[in-house]
């Protein structure tokens, strides 16, 4: 038992509620002074809200924070601050044209008059004490990744901090800078800084952590337990849920190819991509889609899902590979002339990328039937908004007349729209990236039923999501997405185990 | 129909509360705001023959504003109308000076063909720097009408420069009769026939082609064009290119009609009146006819004013700088009243 007097800071019954939904429930832990601690869970699982609630960010709507003994009101960053309480972010705040002195003393926050070179002695000092080796005079948009983050986190420690979160902090990082902020987290923990790393790559937690807490769904599952004696199965099974398997196996891996080459409406073979700011390049990645087949990507976010949909669509760089569209091979084909092959796309951002709020809905429905037509040639509006009128009315869509705004339909109606656009009789292969994000059951019902039905038809369906749930319930197959790499397949029956840790790495 | 009623109604709304503003100017001026709106009115619209002045400065602002919609609605905002403007009527000025001597058919829509040319240049490559690295279109056209100007004082002091003027202005040699396809003493039907033509065209354009459906999207949501497979590269383009070509035929219009011949820094706010007529007309093509009419009638009442009733023409100057500002601040109060009333409408 660890004895109150040791802890820094302790959660007592922390609630967090949006509306209905709970974020955290009843999450109860005490941190140790002194050392890593790492804050581990699947997406959703409320990692992010956790450290944001310790930070002052969030005011849970129940429970008790005490920072040695002393209480610490929720939801005020600024008694947060008072009590050595920093939160280094996901995505980092720093104002990309100012220099790292500049940012550094807005992040700070004090409003003291000061001179240019002032505040340049006096942040260089500070970053030399923590041997952050950067210039205060550097612009914050000239640095590199990974030198952003080291600035916030000496930011984070101008003030004394006596207890740092760091959130999800490698994500952005590449495996040998990762390390470089370990040894800098270790120099920390030296120096006497609690550290609180949220972090969802098994093999980090064991390299860096001296204690590991589980949270799943919003709920405690495990409080601080050391490090040592525990392994990556132990560790997995607490992230996943239920016991896990004895023998992770990672004998699924590998491609799986249907039996009959010429059926797959899909091939792609040995795909790298050049990296770029949306996310994790592909590397090297090979898979097949079926006729009648649905495809489930699993994966963390992040992982190459995004990737993969914009390489298929060719909106991103490759560096080798080929793509096949039912047999032909299109890697050289622009994205129209996929389209006219039978691909189509439900893409990720339902108002960004699928529709257009502030145009008519004939107009975001007959732009697929447009950018096929030569750009100067006539349309026939008035028989455009009609076959418009009767899509959507196949498709159930809620909505007055076709000259309403996008942007006025629901969630459930405006993906309903985007699935009558694309889901055509000629559709071939048919992505769905997160389809049914924020829609509500009925939404997400409808969603399903009719990607199996296109499925029925003999489409080929890419289905992206982050609900494992969903993923096990709709897929002929799954495939796991990590860093880029596809890093295995698996065929019903399906092992949420075995998939759960090949999401997180854990059978690598 | 309901919502083109709206976007009537907040037009005129606009200019009544311009105008209003002008009016407390006019009175702390010193006028009486009543007689200078009586003589606005009369020298645009009501006096003798005032329809037809207004035809006259309305047809070239009517068709550059087109051009402008084009651009606009595509979502780039091309302010380089006036320097497109002078490009295309330098190009038409060269050309009739370099085809001099032959006859009028040849002669003319050469000139056109050129103007639309310069002009379109003009814009291309404020186009190309948007779309190939993103320069500010803004910034790079409202540059190219300074640079235009600059050409244009070239041009009509060296190249082009008539040996017998006077010296005061820089002018180029004036047209041959032939080629001259209306003049400044009344209004000429080919202009006419010209504008009512262009918008014709661009109404179609912009309603029936599949240009100006992905064009109109893209400029509210470039992404989703892109992940429906558009490029948006020649569709941007397009919009550029039609958008500076139309502010040079304007300009070729005004070089072979009323004017006659090139002078530096002629009309050195017809590119701006422009715009401003596609953003009180809210970027529609039938909508930019009738505010090209209004805004033609001022034009013609800013000549009129001080000849007639011995009244300032700066007047006008204010009126249409008052607009401006109204049409441009997108008032959030009007905004507010515009959506309670729409949603009365609907009931």
């Amino acid at each position: 038992m660890i004895k109150s007097d040791e802890n820094i800071f302790e959660c007592k019954n922390i609630t967090v509620s949006f509306g209905a939904v709970h974020a955290l429930q009843d999450v109860s832990v005490a941190f140790e002074r002194g050392k890593i601690h790492a804050v581990v869970g699947q997406n959703g699982a409320g990692k992010t809200t956790f450290a944001r609630v310790v930070a002052g960010l969030i005011r849970p709507s129940a429970g008790e924070m005490t920072v040695n003994n002393k209480t610490m009101p929720g939801g005020d960053v600024k008694q947060a601050r008072k009590a050595g309480v920093e939160l280094v972010h996901q995505s980092f705040a720093l104002p990309p044209s100012f220099t790292v002195a500049e940012a550094m003393q807005f992040g700070a926050g004090s409003g003291k008059i000061y001179s240019r070179k002032s505040l340049k002695r006096f942040w260089q000092k500070h970053l030399d004490k923590l041997e952050v080796k950067v210039k205060s005079s550097e612009r914050i948009k000239n640095l590199p990744v990974e030198t952003q983050q080291a600035v916030e986190i000496a930011r984070a420690l101008i003030s004394d901090a006596k207890f740092l979160i760091l959130d999800e902090p490698t994500a952005v990082l590449s495996p040998e800078t990762t390390q470089k902020l370990f040894v800098r987290v270790r120099q920390l923990k030296q120096s006497g800084v609690t550290v609180i790393l949220v972090l969802h790559k098994l093999k980090e937690v064991l390299d860096i952590a001296d204690t590991v807490t589980v949270l799943r769904g919003g709920k405690l599952v495990q409080s601080p337990l050391n490090c040592e004696g525990i392994d990556r199965e132990k560790l997995s099974a607490m992230i996943i849920g239920e016991n896990a398997n004895q023998n992770l196996a990672s004998s699924n891996k590998g491609s799986l190819r249907p039996e009959t080459q010429q059926d797959a409406v899909l091939d792609v073979q040995s795909l790298s991509t050049i990296k770029d700011v949306e996310g994790a390049a592909l590397d090297d990645v090979s898979l097949t889609i079926a006729a009648g087949e649905i495809v489930g990507v699993a994966g963390i976010e992040g992982n190459g899902q995004r990737t993969l949909v914009r390489a298929i669509a060719d909106m991103v760089n490759l560096k080798s590979g080929e793509i096949h569209l039912n047999g032909q091979n299109m890697t050289q084909m622009s994205h129209l002339e996929r389209r006219s092959k039978g691909l189509r796309i439900i893409p990720f951002e339902r108002n960004v990328e699928g529709l257009s709020s502030s145009s008519s809905l004939w107009e975001n429905w007959s732009i697929r039937k447009y950018l096929q037509k030569p750009t100067f040639s006539f349309i026939k509006p008035k028989q455009d908004r009609a076959a418009c009128d009767s899509g959507l009315k196949k498709w159930d869509v809620r909505y007055t007349n076709v000259d309403q705004l996008a942007g006025s339909l629901s969630g459930g109606n405006a993906q309903k729209v985007i699935l009558s656009r694309e889901m055509d009789a000629d559709a071939k292969l048919i992505i769905a990236a997160q389809p049914t994000r924020g829609l509500d059951i009925g939404a997400t019902d409808f969603v399903w039923h009719s990607l199996r039905q296109a499925r029925d038809n003999g489409s080929g369906i890419l289905f992206i999501s982050s609900d494992l749930d969903e993923i096990f319930d709709i897929s002929d197959r799954i495939i796991v997405f990590l860093s880029g790499q596809l890093v295995g397949e698996f065929t019903p029956p399906f092992d949420i185990k075995e998939i759960g840790a090949a999401m997180i790495g854990a059978d690598l | 129909m309901n919502t083109q009623f709206i976007t009537i109604f907040r037009a005129l709304s606009f200019i009544l509360l311009a105008l209003a503003l002008c009016s407390l100017i006019f009175i702390a001026a010193g006028f009486s705001a009543f007689e200078l709106f009586e003589s606005i009115i009369n020298g645009a619209f009501l006096r003798n023959g005032a329809m037809k002045h207004a035809l006259r400065w309305a047809a070239p602002l009517f068709i550059t504003s087109i051009g402008v919609i084009i651009s606009f609605r595509a979502g780039y905002f091309n302010i380089g109308a006036q320097g497109q403007f002078y490009i295309g009527a330098i190009f038409a000025a060269f050309t009739a000076e370099w085809l001099n001597g032959s006859p009028a058919f040849i002669v003319v829509p050469a000139c056109f063909m050129a103007g639309a040319l310069g002009g379109a240049l003009w814009a291309l490559w404020p186009g190309l720097l948007r779309l190939k690295s993103g320069a500010d279109e803004v910034i790079t056209t409202l540059m190219g009408n300074f640079l235009a100007s600059l050409i244009l004082i070239y041009v009509t002091g060296g190249p082009l420069k008539d040996p017998s003027g006077s010296g005061q202005q820089a002018s180029s040699r004036p047209l041959d009769a032939a080629y001259r396809i209306g003049n400044s003493y009344e209004l000429s039907p080919t202009i006419i026939m010209i504008a009512i033509s262009l918008g014709l065209i661009m109404w179609v354009l912009a309603n029936r082609t599949a240009f100006g459906v992905v064009s109109g999207l893209a400029g509210r949501n470039a992404t989703m064009v892109e992940w429906q497979g558009a490029k948006l590269m020649s569709v941007g383009l397009a919009s550029f290119l039609i958008s500076g070509g139309l502010a040079g035929i304007a300009g070729t219009v005004e070089l072979m009609g009323p004017n006659g011949r090139l002078a530096a820094g002629f009309l050195p706010a017809h590119g701006f009146t422009a715009i401003l007529i596609a953003l009180v007309a809210n970027l529609s093509i039938a909508g930019a006819a009738v505010a090209a009419l209004f805004f033609g009638g001022l034009a013609s009442a800013a000549l009129y004013l001080p000849v007639m009733s011995g009244l300032p023409a700066s007047a006008i100057e204010i009126i249409n700088a008052a607009i401006a500002l109204f049409i441009t601040a997108k008032s959030k109060f009007l905004d507010m009243f515009f959506s309670l009333g729409s949603i009365k409408w609907k009931k």
